[in-house]
């Protein structure tokens, strides 16, 4: 219903590099790190403006008949597009507001209620619905890893400083308890039982089940809302009796924060420098380095893809 | 030559980033995404909040850049939210006339953006109480004829104790305002669902007759029923030695509240608690 071969198929920009240090558990849908708004955003737009002239083609005599024929078709084009273009602006509310609760999108959820019948074109809606999340919002759309269809927003703006930090409420403190436990994670060597994060929390005055002024419930938030944000992992140890359970950092903690900064926020913890702990220290060192590359190749497949869409002329303008 | 002619023409329409628009579209900076993502966080805030928020990105994302009148940093940015079928509309409270901003859709459903944190009976609450609330003579509905009518609900069975609580969420959540027992919509609500009243409700529901814009609260004129909002009234009326209905000239017989000043707030120090509750029950 959409191929357009003569002005050039849209592109759809799923990056594939592979996060080659990492576990390979996150894929980035759009990795541009550019300020303005990508082809993507413009197809529409200029397909609608040249609505009836195709690049090259050659043009259909002008009886009657021929132009009567050529602008039901264009409106056909129209209407797919508005069509198109509705559905991505749906898919980008039911993305935010979805994450507002930061639990994990899943794909049969957004074709359920967003996309319906133009379930074929989901590549491209949601790539779309990416690229607008990216440039109006600052929020990056990841999936978990590549056989899930689950997706996060994750938010791009630089992190705000301490003093920069409207108190919004709510959030903050939670977030702060969710850092704790993964520097505990981080510094046991990437995995922590529950036992021990239950001590730690004991120490700061917290119990499981006691309702607490700042957290509610500590076990619901840790156990449940924590585990279902996928901030954190938890599982049972294998081979334990009586049964053991253990936390690690769950992939949302991996894309929102690193090992070099839950270091640091040890360190200043504990008044120290990183390099105090020189084993974690140079894991988390290895950590950046993977990061870097990871985005440096993400950026090179991107630009990539630019210069090819260049040469097929699909222009942004 | 035709080929030409076409390229030209695609050349000099074709620098917007909006769908078909001849209009070109700002450009988004992180300043305007910080902008977006917290005022998105807030769900309606006033205009002074709005302005606070606003320096708050400057200072964060855009020291060097001056600061842009608020009316075109929000131009700026509805431009570009337009291709999204939402924008940044401005409205002000019913009772007071403070002017406030929400990020209102302007395509889906209308309690798309409630139903994510209410069950299918939360949903159905909330439009049996919106129902009541068009209906009333006054914009407010009591508590105990919404309650009773929590046996109608979809989904699964609620019970009053219940519903009273999921009001409250409702209050919490700024989609009602309750006084003194009674609920009205909250200013968010007017501003996400004026256009689903409108086409849901097109018969009982009331429109400013100086704005024209969706009137929950108001005053109305005993002898042609025409209705105003009270910031409206306010305007109209501000320096009318006698006040008389715009429509059909009788005396207009409630009292004329005071307009909106800003600056005389920012003066008084605490500006709300100091306020009588003020009650439009002036029909």
């Amino acid at each position: 219903m959409l191929q357009k071969p003569e002005s050039g198929a849209l592109p759809i920009p799923q990056a594939e590099g592979q996060d080659g240090g990492r576990d390979g558990e996150t894929q980035a849908l759009t990795a541009s790190q550019e300020e303005a708004p990508s082809p993507l955003l413009q197809e529409s737009s200029r397909e609608d403006l040249g609505a009836g002239r195709e690049e090259g083609a050659a043009e259909p005599a002008l009886t009657p008949k021929g132009a009567r024929t050529l602008a039901a078709k264009a409106l056909a084009r129209r209407r797919a597009y508005r069509r198109l273009d509705r559905a991505v602006a749906e898919l980008v509310q039911f993305l935010l507001v979805k994450d507002k609760k930061k639990s994990p999108i899943t794909r049969s959820e957004m074709v359920k209620y967003v996309i319906g019948d133009l379930k074929d074109l989901f590549p491209e809606i949601i790539a779309r619905a990416a690229e607008h999340l990216r440039y109006v919002f600052g929020f990056e759309l990841k999936q978990l890893g590549r056989k899930h269809h689950t997706y996060i927003l994750i938010n791009k703006l630089k992190p705000l400083e301490e003093e920069e930090e409207e108190d919004l409420g709510g959030d903050d403190p939670r977030l702060g308890l969710l850092i704790m436990i993964l520097g505990l994670i981080y510094m046991k060597g990437n995995s922590a039982r529950e036992t021990q994060v239950w001590e730690m929390l004991r120490r700061l005055g917290m119990r499981p089940s006691k309702y607490h002024f700042l957290f509610g419930y500590p076990k619901r938030l840790i156990l449940e809302d924590f585990v279902q944000q996928r901030y954190l992992n938890y599982r049972q140890v294998p081979h334990t009796n009586p049964p053991e359970c253990e936390f690690s950092w769950g992939p949302r903690s991996n894309l929102e924060i690193s090992k070099m900064k839950v270091l640091g926020f040890v360190a200043k913890l504990h008044k120290k420098e990183p390099h105090h702990w020189p084993v974690q220290y140079r894991e988390a060192l290895a950590d950046e380095a993977d990061r870097a590359r990871a985005k440096a190749r993400a950026e090179a497949s991107m630009r990539a893809r630019a210069r090819a869409n260049q040469r097929a002329g699909i222009h942004p303008w | 030559m035709e080929e030409g002619r076409a390229e030209r023409r695609r050349r000099t329409e074709a620098p917007s980033c909006t769908q078909g628009g001849a209009r070109r579209a700002g450009i988004m900076t992180d300043v305007h995404r910080r902008f977006l993502q917290l005022l998105m966080t807030h769900g309606v805030l006033e205009e002074r909040g709005v302005r606070r928020l606003q320096k708050h990105c400057y200072r964060v994302h855009g020291r060097t850049t001056a600061v842009e009148e608020l009316e075109d940093f929000i131009n700026n940015i509805n431009s570009v939210l337009e291709s999204l079928y939402i924008e940044i509309k401005k409205g002000a409270t019913e009772d007071d006339g403070r002017p406030v901003y929400a990020l209102v859709n302007l395509a889906t459903t209308p309690v798309s953006k409630m139903a994510s944190d209410f069950a299918e009976n939360e949903l159905d609450l909330f439009r049996k109480a919106l129902e009541l609330i068009i209906d009333s003579e006054t914009g407010f509905a009591s508590s105990t004829n919404i309650l009773n009518l929590v046996d109608q609900l979809k989904g699964k069975k609620m019970r009053k104790k219940e519903a009273e609580q999921v009001l409250q969420k409702f209050v919490q959540n700024k989609w009602l305002i309750e006084k003194e027992g009674e609920f009205t919509l909250h200013s968010r609500a007017i501003l996400e669902m004026e256009q689903y009243i409108r086409e849901t409700y097109p018969d009982a529901v009331k429109t400013c007759n100086i704005c024209h814009s969706l009137l929950i609260q108001g005053q109305s004129c005993e002898t042609c029923g025409i209705r105003m909002h009270l910031p409206c009234v306010a305007k109209y009326f501000q320096s009318a030695p006698e006040p008389r209905c715009p429509h059909c000239n009788d005396y207009w017989p409630h009292e004329i509240p005071e307009v909106f000043n800003p600056d005389k707030e920012r003066e008084a120090g605490t500006s709300k608690a100091n306020k009588k509750p003020s009650r439009s029950r002036q029909h």
